[in-house]
C-alpha cells in the first residue's frame, strides 16, 4: 500500500523540493555576554557590600576595601563596628550568595543538558530531600544522638544529599537494559518521596521550636554566612563549576541524543555520570550552608537560553556569573524588603521565580 | 576573647534557674497546686474562648490538657487532681500526668481513651476542634498571651471553666503581687537599657514587644531592639548586621535546648566578639520554654531572673 500510495504521489515521499534548512545556533560565546554578565556580578556585588540596615556611608565602604588591596592606604573612617560589618558580615553574606547562586545556576543548566528536560534543577535527583532529612535528624533527633551541635548542620545535609543521588544512581541504573534518563528521573522521584517521608515523620514528632528551625532552613538564606563557610564551600563549587565547564561541549553533543552521541565517539552515560557527580557533589556543598534555595537553578539558565541561545557552550559559563548576580541581587532584597527584617531568601526566589516560569512557558509557546 | 569563669557559672546558674524553676515558685503558689476543692460559681457556665464562646454543662473532672501554660494555670488554681491527661511539652508540674500527645493531632478519636470532657489547646490542628463539638466534648482554646492581663484573663477564663473562680482569681493577685515584687527588687536597673531575645541561632528569630515576653521585659522599662523589625510580625526575622548596629545591652539566648547556643559560642559569631553585651557579660542562656509558654510559674520564674540579672549588673 505504501508503495502504491508512493506511486500516486511520489512528490511526497521522495520531496525533491530543497529541505529547509535546520536552525543553526551560534555556539561560541561571545564577548558582549561575557561582558554583560561580568558587569552585572559585579554590579550586584558591589550593590551588597553597600546596602545594610546598619547606615554606612558608601563612600566609606568602598575605601575601606580599597585599604584591603596591597599597596593601597587609605583612611576609610569607618568605625570599628562598621569595618566589622562590612568584612565579616556582609563580604563573606556576599561571597557565599555568589557562590551558591553560580553552583545553582551551573548545575541547573547541566541536569537540564543531561537530562533533556527544561524543567530540571539541581534538586532533581533528590538532594533537596536528602539535605532537608539530614538537616531535619540533626535539628529534630540532635539531642538524643549524643547532644549534636547546629554545626553539624551542614555536613548533615551534605551527607544527606549526596546519600539521596546516589541511591537514585543505585536504582536508576539496576535496571543495565536500561539506563536512560528517565529511568533516573524516576528513581530521583521515588528516592525524593522516601526521603520527604522520613522528613515529614520527625517533623511531626517534632517540638514547634524545632519546626520554626527545620522551616528556616528549608526557605533558605545566608544570614550565617561567615568566611568559615565560605572557605567549606569554595573547593567543591570550584572543581564542581570547572568539571561541568570542561563538559559543556559535550553537553550540546547529548542534545542530538545518545545513540547519536555514540556514534560522534562521545559516551553518553559516563558523560552524564561525570556531570551528575560533579553538579550533585557542589549543589550538596552549596546547600549544605544556605538550606533549599529553589528556582535559581532555572530561573537563570532559561534566561540565558532566551537572550544567547540554547548551546551549552554559552550557557554553562554564562549561568556561573549570572547565577551568582541573581542570588546576590535576590539577597539584597532578602535583607531590605522588611529592613531590618529579613525574608528567608527561598521565599524572594520564588516570587521571582514563579512568575519568570509564565514568561518561559509564554516565550516557549510563542516559539513554538 | 578570654572569658571570665565567674560570668559561666552566671550564664550557667540562671539556665539552670528557669530550667528547674520549680523550686523558685513562690511558697503561696505551690501550696495552690495541691488545693482539692472546686469553687466558684455553678454549672453549667459560659466561658471565653480564642474561637467564640464554649458552653460547659457541668464540672469537668476528666480535663486533657494540651497547651503547657494551661498546665502550669490548671495546677496553680487548684484544678489538678480534675486532669487526666497532658501534652508531652508540658514539664511542670513534675507529677502531671503526660502524655505522647504534642497538640498536633489532627484525629479527636485519638483522644477518646482518656474520656476527656475538656480539652484545652493553644495551637489547635486542622479540623479538631470541630470533631470533638461533634462528639460532645467542649473545647477551651486559649492562644498565646500578648500581655501580662491576658494571662490573667485565661487564668479567670480556667478557674471559670473548672469551678476554681476563687483559687484563679487567689492566684491572679499573688502572680500580680510576685511579678510587682521581682520589678521593685530591680530597683529601676535596667530602664531603658535595650536588648535582644533570640529564639533561632541560624536565622536570628526574636520576638518583639508586642509578646509575653516582650511585655516581661517591659516591665523593666527596657527596649526591644526587634521592634523596628516586626512589621505586623511579632516574632521576626533580623540580620546580624542589624544586631550589631543596635548593640544591645542584653542578650538572652532562648535557644539553649534546641539549639545549644552560649555565651561562649554567641561571642564567636562573625562580628559579635564587639557586642557591648559580649564585653558586659550580659549574654545570658536562658531556657527555651521562657519564650513559649505563658503559665505563670514560668513567668515569675523568668522575671525574678531578669531582676536579679539587672541588678548584678547594676551592682558590677
Amino acid at each position: 500500500m505504501a508503495i502504491a500510495a508512493a506511486e500516486e504521489a511520489p512528490s511526497v515521499l521522495f520531496d525533491t523540493a530543497p529541505a529547509a534548512a535546520p536552525t543553526i545556533y551560534p555556539t561560541r560565546l561571545r564577548p558582549s555576554h561575557v561582558l554583560v554578565g561580568v558587569a552585572f556580578l559585579l554590579a550586584a556585588a558591589t550593590l551588597s557590600v553597600l546596602i545594610g540596615p546598619a547606615d554606612l556611608p558608601a563612600g566609606a565602604v568602598i575605601k575601606y576595601l580599597l585599604s584591603k588591596l596591597p599597596f593601597v592606604h587609605l583612611h576609610s573612617g569607618l568605625s570599628t563596628t562598621g569595618a566589622i560589618v562590612v568584612w565579616q558580615l556582609r563580604m563573606p553574606r556576599m561571597v557565599l550568595g555568589g557562590l551558591v547562586g553560580a553552583m545553582l545556576a551551573v548545575a541547573g543548566a547541566s541536569y537540564q543538558g543531561v537530562f533533556a528536560n527544561p524543567l530540571a534543577d539541581p534538586y532533581l535527583l533528590g538532594i533537596a530531600s536528602g539535605a532537608g532529612a539530614g538537616a531535619t535528624i540533626v535539628i529534630v533527633e540532635g539531642p538524643a544522638l549524643g547532644n549534636l551541635p547546629q554545626s553539624a548542620l551542614p555536613p548533615a545535609a551534605f551527607i544527606g544529599g549526596v546519600i539521596a543521588v546516589a541511591a537514585t544512581f543505585a536504582l536508576g541504573r539496576a535496571r543495565a537494559a536500561d539506563r536512560s534518563a528517565a529511568s533516573m528521573l524516576l528513581a530521583g522521584v521515588a528516592v525524593s518521596a522516601f526521603f520527604v517521608a522520613v522528613q515529614t515523620f520527625l517533623m511531626q514528632r517534632s517540638s514547634p521550636g524545632d519546626l520554626t528551625l527545620v522551616y528556616g532552613w528549608i526557605l533558605g538564606g545566608l544570614s550565617t554566612a561567615g568566611w568559615g563557610q565560605v572557605g567549606l564551600v569554595l573547593p567543591y563549587v570550584a572543581v564542581a563549576a570547572a568539571v561541568l565547564f570542561a563538559c559543556r561541549r559535550l553537553l550540546d553533543v547529548l542534545t542530538i541524543g545518545d545513540e547519536e552521541a555514540t556514534s560522534v565517539g562521545v559516551r553518553a552515560s559516563h558523560v552524564r555520570l561525570a556531570v551528575i557527580l560533579a553538579a550533585t557533589l557542589g549543589t550538596a556543598a552549596a546547600v549544605s550552608v544556605s538550606g533549599l534555595i529553589g528556582f535559581v537553578g532555572i530561573i537563570v539558565p532559561h534566561t540565558i537560553r532566551l537572550i544567547a541561545g540554547p548551546s551549552y557552550r554559552r550557557i554553562i559559563p554564562l549561568s556561573l556569573l549570572f547565577g551568582a548576580g541573581f542570588l546576590i541581587l535576590a539577597d539584597i532584597l532578602a535583607r531590605t524588603v522588611l529592613s531590618p527584617g529579613e525574608v528567608p531568601l527561598g521565599v524572594v526566589t520564588a516570587f521571582l521565580g514563579a512568575p519568570f516560569f509564565l514568561v518561559v512557558l509564554r516565550q516557549a509557546k510563542r516559539l513554538g | 576573647m578570654k572569658r571570665p569563669r565567674a560570668t559561666i557559672v552566671f550564664v550557667i546558674a540562671c539556665s539552670l534557674f528557669v530550667t528547674c524553676g520549680v523550686s523558685s515558685a513562690s511558697p503561696a503558689r505551690s501550696a495552690a497546686v495541691d488545693r482539692p476543692a472546686a469553687t466558684g460559681p455553678g454549672f453549667p457556665v459560659s466561658v471565653k474562648s480564642g474561637d467564640g464562646t464554649v458552653r460547659i454543662a457541668s464540672r469537668p473532672d476528666r480535663i486533657l490538657c494540651l497547651s503547657p501554660s494551661a498546665t502550669q494555670m490548671l495546677y496553680e488554681i487548684g484544678a489538678g487532681s480534675q486532669v487526666v491527661g497532658v501534652d508531652e511539652y508540658s514539664a511542670w508540674p513534675a507529677n502531671a500526668p503526660r502524655t505522647k500527645f504534642s497538640g498536633d493531632e489532627t484525629n479527636a478519636e485519638d483522644y477518646l481513651y482518656l474520656k476527656p470532657d475538656l480539652v484545652i489547646f493553644a495551637y489547635p490542628s486542622g479540623t479538631i476542634i470541630q470533631q470533638l463539638e461533634k462528639l460532645k466534648i467542649p473545647v477551651l482554646l486559649l492562644p498565646a498571651a500578648a500581655t501580662i492581663a491576658d494571662v490573667d484573663s485565661q487564668l479567670v477564663e480556667l478557674g471559670t471553666a473548672t469551678g476554681h473562680l476563687n483559687g484563679a482569681k487567689n492566684v491572679e493577685s499573688s502572680f500580680a503581687a510576685d511579678i510587682a515584687s521581682a520589678v521593685r527588687s530591680a530597683d529601676g536597673d535596667g530602664r531603658g537599657a535595650t536588648y535582644y531575645i533570640e529564639l533561632d541561632p541560624t536565622n536570628y528569630y526574636t520576638a518583639t514587644s508586642g509578646t509575653f515576653i516582650g511585655a516581661e521585659f517591659s516591665l523593666f522599662g527596657m527596649r526591644d531592639i526587634a521592634d523596628a523589625a516586626g512589621h505586623g510580625s511579632q516574632y521576626p526575622q533580623i540580620s546580624p548586621e542589624y544586631i550589631l548596629k543596635e548593640n544591645p545591652d542584653y542578650v538572652f539566648l532562648a535557644d539553649t535546648v534546641c539549639c545549644g547556643a552560649n555565651a561562649r559560642n554567641f561571642a564567636r559569631r562573625p562580628g559579635f566578639s564587639v557586642l557591648k553585651a559580649v564585653h558586659m557579660n550580659h549574654v545570658i542562656g536562658v531556657n527555651d520554654s521562657v519564650a513559649s509558654q505563658w503559665g505563670p510559674h514560668t513567668m515569675e520564674a523568668f522575671v525574678s531572673l531578669l531582676a536579679r540579672v539587672l541588678r548584678q549588673s547594676a551592682s558590677s
